[in-house]
């Protein structure tokens, strides 16, 4: 028995090295992470080199991982604003140079940055270290049989508790809501991250659009937890991320529908750990997920978008492209026609004021 | 009989002093039980007291920022802030210098810190120092830094930013410790209260602290009578009704935050058995969860057992001929529960109290989940700023508190009841 012990001792010591070896990529796990090992790593040339990890978000265990000296992650799949600051910070490589040469180009000879800036994106530093995958976006959804009249449909009508009587979903951070709030006040949705940037009163205002609906307002903080709410009937309309409602749709038979109108547009990338043990595979690998096949192969299996804009038209002429023969264009969030009411999240302004901002919305929750 | 006191020393078979002998045995023995805990010994210090020396360090500990711009804050302290609202052209020439030579990736880490101090120091810093490159790139030398910092970004012109450098001139400060009770300094350095729109803290305090007192609480009201019938049943129903209590001990903390969402939820159970019953109309029925209240209920169910299980074990051992003997004696049933039952839990309450409360001071995953708008605690700050904002200084400083609020309690309750009065069995 012990001499077992032993010999399993010893051989895990000697393999352990080599069990290592494969590319370790954190994300935020659940049917997101599903997604990606499907659309990613099963495409890529070796799938057995891409292992897995769930984390929590955020940079608190990079900058742990990168200030102690014991990386064991290669590649994080981050927010843009945790891109910005993991970059400015070093906790990323800047792996710039290499994206200028080997990042995939678009089918027009575009570069990688400049199909993004096609999507409505603007570079931040975090284009430095990171490669992009998909949008996702807060968007607000309800079920039609809960309005048996009128439906509702812009963010006025979300801000609206006489004309839509019932209880409204909304997530216990400021990021998405601040915005939408800012388009029922009357601010062109895609002109909302200038006006933030530069009117010291918008959030004033946006603050006073909140108020109106405080009382009937169910603060969720788990992602599934807005489908339940209005599953349940507890709450007549919720923000949610757009992944969840399409699951919902698709794969649930459920029939929500979306209010496109100022959505929140939030951007996602993988980005290189300093340091990462495997680094040249990891770079290869991102610079395969970051082909626009391999991000509208990901929409497959979830309902994020390409935030390459050329992942788009593969989509569209390909439709039936779910699995199951079902369209999915209907619930991708980046159609040219629905960025024109959309508002591109702007990560810089977030990691400036988001803490302050936060703060804020809290007391605002509390009060 | 002649009887020889000897004067010598006592002497060993091998001819040493005892005295001495003994000594040596005695060290060796203590060097042996020292190596025996020497592991245990290893284990505290690397498992408690190096990370909370750590925090406690780390709380204080300004001294990044003051390595990246050394010459800059050294120059600002001289700054007579009565003379004029900018600080003169020294400060701008070093800041100017120190970001076009300094190392990008210690620049981002201070950045990150600034924009504590203020928010937007990160954006202005970042686009200023591409600016700078590019003005150092191509040989220039301003006549002025100071105009041509402002003509990059007229926010150099902003005195609100100079003001926040009195947050991060010192390498030890304690306005992380500010920061988490509403305040921060103002343009003198002076500690003032926060902007009131973002007054959250001390309000997050009371309501960590209050929440902890009535979950101990009602832990106590309802875990004492449960445990006072399992330690005075025969022990084959006292087995079978423990269970009761482990079963959901041991069932996931998860689970059962999410079922007591379906319980109390306004299309949940409980509305739903109300409103059935005709106690509650159809539009009136009652927000349980996703604020304070469901917090409180969620935590007092999932702490119960670390109060019950003390309790029980206390009142296990307590005679069941001393209530009797009281009663013999002439006292009413109340009367010898209240003088001679009660006061020999005493130590039961006690472990069960301070477990209970120092569990529910620093819960995290319930409130985070039930907590809704105004049901968080202060670990849902501390894992915000670990995760988002990277503020670590603030986490120590907020964990620090956390320390020290129980330490007083701690002492308090040495002093009301006797830490020698607490027992788990």
């Amino acid at each position: 028995m012990s001499k077992l012990i032993k010999t399993f001792l010893f051989a895990s010591i000697i393999f352990a090295p080599f069990a290592a070896s494969a590319v370790t990529v954190a994300s935020w796990g659940g049917a997101y992470t599903e997604s990606q090992k499907k659309a990613y790593a099963d495409t890529y040339t070796d799938p057995g080199a891409i292992v897995f990890e769930n984390y929590n978000g955020g940079l608190g265990e990079v900058r742990a991982q990168v200030e102690s000296g014991s990386v064991t992650w290669d590649v994080v799949d981050v927010l843009p604003s945790d891109a910005i600051t993991g970059c400015d910070e070093g906790l990323f490589e800047d792996i710039s140079a290499e994206i200028a040469t080997s990042a995939a180009p678009g089918p027009d000879g575009e570069s990688m940055l400049e199909d993004m800036e096609n999507n409505g994106l603007e570079y931040h530093s975090g284009w430095d270290c990171c490669v992009p995958q998909i949008f996702w976006t807060y968007v607000v959804f309800y079920d039609p049989d809960a309005f048996p009249g009128e439906k509702p449909s812009s963010m006025a009508d979300f801000f609206d508790v006489e004309k839509f009587p019932g209880k409204r979903g909304i997530h216990t951070w400021a990021t998405g809501v601040i915005e939408k709030a800012m388009v029922a006040d009357g601010v062109k949705p895609t002109a909302v991250p200038t006006v933030l940037a530069n009117q010291t009163g918008a959030i004033d205002r946006a603050f006073e659009v909140m108020d109106r609906i405080k009382d009937h307002v169910v603060f969720w903080s788990a992602g599934s937890k807005p489908l339940e709410l209005v599953k349940s009937g507890e709450v007549v309309m919720a923000i949610a991320y757009n992944g969840r409602v399409g699951a919902a749709n698709l794969a649930e038979g459920e029939n929500f529908e979306y209010i496109w109108e100022g959505q929140v547009l939030d951007q996602e990338y993988l980005c290189l750990m300093s340091g990462a043990p495997n680094r040249d595979q990891a770079l290869d690998f991102m610079f395969h997920a970051s082909t626009p096949e391999a991000q509208a192969e990901q929409a497959k299996y979830i309902t994020y978008g390409p935030m390459r804009a050329s992942g788009i038209p593969i989509i569209q002429n390909n439709e039936p492209w779910g699995p199951g023969g079902v369209d999915i264009m209907p619930h991708m969030p980046n159609t040219p026609e629905r960025l024109a009411v959309s508002i591109v999240s702007d990560p810089q302004w977030w990691s400036d004021y988001g803490a302050e901002i936060n703060e804020r919305y809290s007391a605002w929750m509390g009060n | 009989m002649e009887v020889i006191i000897s004067t010598a020393e006592l002497l060993t078979t091998d001819g040493i002093p005892l005295k001495q002998s003994l000594k040596k045995a005695e060290r060796r023995n203590k060097i042996r039980a020292f190596f025996l805990v020497f592991p245990l010994l290893l284990f505290i210090v690397v498992t408690f007291v190096i990370p909370i020396g750590d925090m406690l360090m780390r709380s204080v500990d300004d001294s990044q920022i003051n390595t990246v711009f050394p010459n800059t804050f050294e120059e600002y302290k001289k700054w007579d802030k009565g003379e004029d609202d900018l600080p003169p052209e020294e400060v701008y020439k070093n800041l100017f210098l120190e970001l076009a030579n300094g190392d990008k990736r210690q620049i981002g880490k201070a950045l990150t810190r600034m924009n504590y101090a203020k928010s937007g120091w990160k954006s202005l810093i970042k686009k200023t120092s591409r600016e700078i490159k590019k003005i150092v790139k191509k040989g220039e030398e301003p006549l002025s830094y100071k105009d041509k910092m402002i003509e990059i970004n007229k926010l150099w012109a902003d005195p609100t930013y100079w003001y926040s450098f009195n947050q991060m001139v010192n390498e030890r400060s304690s306005i992380y410790y500010w920061n988490a009770l509403d305040r921060t300094y103002n343009e003198e350095g002076d500690v003032i209260l926060q902007d009131e729109k973002r007054r959250m803290y001390i309000k997050t305090w009371i309501r960590t602290l209050k929440v902890s007192v009535y979950v101990t609480f009602f832990c106590l009201i309802l875990g004492f009578p449960v445990a006072h019938l399992l330690a005075n049943l025969p022990l084959r129903y006292s087995n079978l009704l423990m269970i009761f209590v482990l079963l959901p001990f041991w069932t996931s903390l998860l689970v059962r935050t999410t079922a007591w969402i379906v319980m109390l939820q306004q299309n949940g159970v409980i509305n739903g058995v109300l409103v059935w019953l005709g106690i509650l109309s159809d539009d009136g029925r009652i927000q349980m969860v996703y604020n304070e209240t469901g917090t409180l209920i969620a935590m007092t169910q999932i702490l119960l057992p670390f109060m019950i299980l003390p309790l029980y074990s206390v009142m296990r051992v307590i005679p069941k001929s001393h209530m009797r003997a009281a009663q013999n004696l002439g006292a009413k049933p109340a009367m010898a529960f209240w003088r001679v039952y009660l006061p020999q839990t005493i130590p039961g309450m006690s472990a069960g109290g301070l477990l209970v409360f120092v569990l529910a001071i620093g819960y995290f995953i319930t409130p985070e989940l039930v907590g809704g708008k105004d049901g968080q605690l202060i670990g849902h700050w501390i894992a915000y700023h670990l995760k988002t904002t990277l503020n670590w200084g603030l986490c120590a400083a907020l964990g620090s508190i956390l320390l020290f609020v129980m330490l007083i309690f701690y002492w308090l309750y040495n002093k009301i009841v006797g830490i020698d009065n607490i027992k788990l069995g």
